[in-house]
């Protein structure tokens, strides 16, 4: 089954963008829901200690919005198999991100993207770079990964 | 990203800082198994974090329709969970793996990561978690300064043996600029 052929997508083609503001209360959160309480990630004080401007974003969370971002798009039948990413520049408490994506290669069972998270300025443009570069390798067609039993391909 | 340093003596940060101890660093390995499954409640908790409101991670019904056994947890969460790392916070508040490492004259952080997932997490899942470090290399800046990366991996395992994701790490330890 060419699963590429069903879906229509070609090489080239944008990945909606998903775009967050990542506030104070959610960095809080996210420091709960990952065992990682860092008081670089919630603690003014602790920052200004630091000479920096704010609470640092934990730069793992770009990770899982760029996953967030795939799945978005492609549903509940596709599996990021791979993801890789660098950081650039530090993302503070209260600025919005957008993590946007281009697909690159297509094959019949999956497709590779290149992706970056940017700091959206007021403009809406781009303010800075958060990650980049980074790029996702996405099976489609199947809920689950190959280290999974079969059922989950059908 | 970490901006943790290390004062060095005026001169000493031109030094090389592979030295025959960092250099032994190379195959160092660390395990740590959780002491609890998984627990699909963690995965709500993270998505809720994140804001990611897929289904898949609180509906089984739905998660069963595509597939699935049942619920699953967002991919990334076990790269970037401490849950299966059982130690306490240190005074900074971490509580994760770490290496202990510590570089004199320089600032520490993080390049990037590479994740490859083979299957979704099962809140049943037991985490293994196993870094090694696999290299140790040193680059010089544009603006002259030695920098260390030291490269980790680890892999995740379940309680069966199964190999759930590998998460590929860089740390970099850059040699803050001579005061004199």
């Amino acid at each position: 089954m060419n699963i590429q052929d069903e879906t229509n997508i070609h090489v080239g083609q944008v990945v909606p963008p998903l775009q967050r503001t990542i506030r104070l209360t959610d960095m809080v959160a996210y420091a709960g829901a990952t065992w990682d309480w860092h008081r670089l990630h919630y603690d003014p004080e602790y920052v200004k200690e630091k000479k920096l401007p704010a609470p640092i974003v934990d730069g793992q969370v770009f990770g899982a919005l760029l996953v967030e971002q795939l799945q978005d798009w492609l549903g509940p039948r596709s599996f990021v198999h791979r993801l890789s990413f660098s950081f650039r520049n530090l993302v503070f408490a209260g600025e919005t991100v957008r993590c946007e994506g281009t697909v690159t290669e297509v094959a019949a069972d999956r497709i590779v993207c290149d992706l970056r998270v940017v700091v959206v300025g007021e403009d809406g443009g781009t303010a800075r770079i958060a990650v980049a570069p980074a790029s996702a390798t996405v099976l489609l067609g199947r809920a689950d990964g190959p280290g999974a039993p079969g059922e989950a391909t059908r | 990203m970490s901006e943790r340093g290390s004062a060095a003596s005026p001169g000493e940060a031109r030094r090389s800082l592979l030295t025959d101890e960092v250099r032994a660093l190379k195959g160092k390995t660390k395990v740590y198994t959780a002491p609890e499954p998984f627990g699909a409640a963690a995965g709500r908790y993270f998505a809720l974090a994140i804001g990611d409101d897929n289904p898949l991670y609180f509906d089984a019904e739905y998660a069963r329709a595509h597939g699935l056994p049942g619920v699953t947890v967002p991919l990334t969460l076990v790269c970037e969970t401490n849950q299966y790392a059982g130690r306490p916070m240190d005074e900074d508040g971490y509580a994760g793996h770490t290496w202990d490492l510590d570089i004199p004259g320089t600032r520490q952080v993080r390049g990037g990561n590479t994740y490859v997932f083979h299957r979704r997490i099962r809140p049943e899942d037991v985490i293994t978690a196993t870094w090694r470090i696999q290299d140790v290399t040193e680059r010089i800046t544009r603006s002259g300064q030695p920098m260390l990366i030291i490269t980790s991996k680890a892999d995740y395992t379940n309680q069966d043996g199964q190999l759930l994701a590998e998460n590929e790490e860089t740390i970099i330890f850059v040699a803050l600029e001579s005061s004199s």
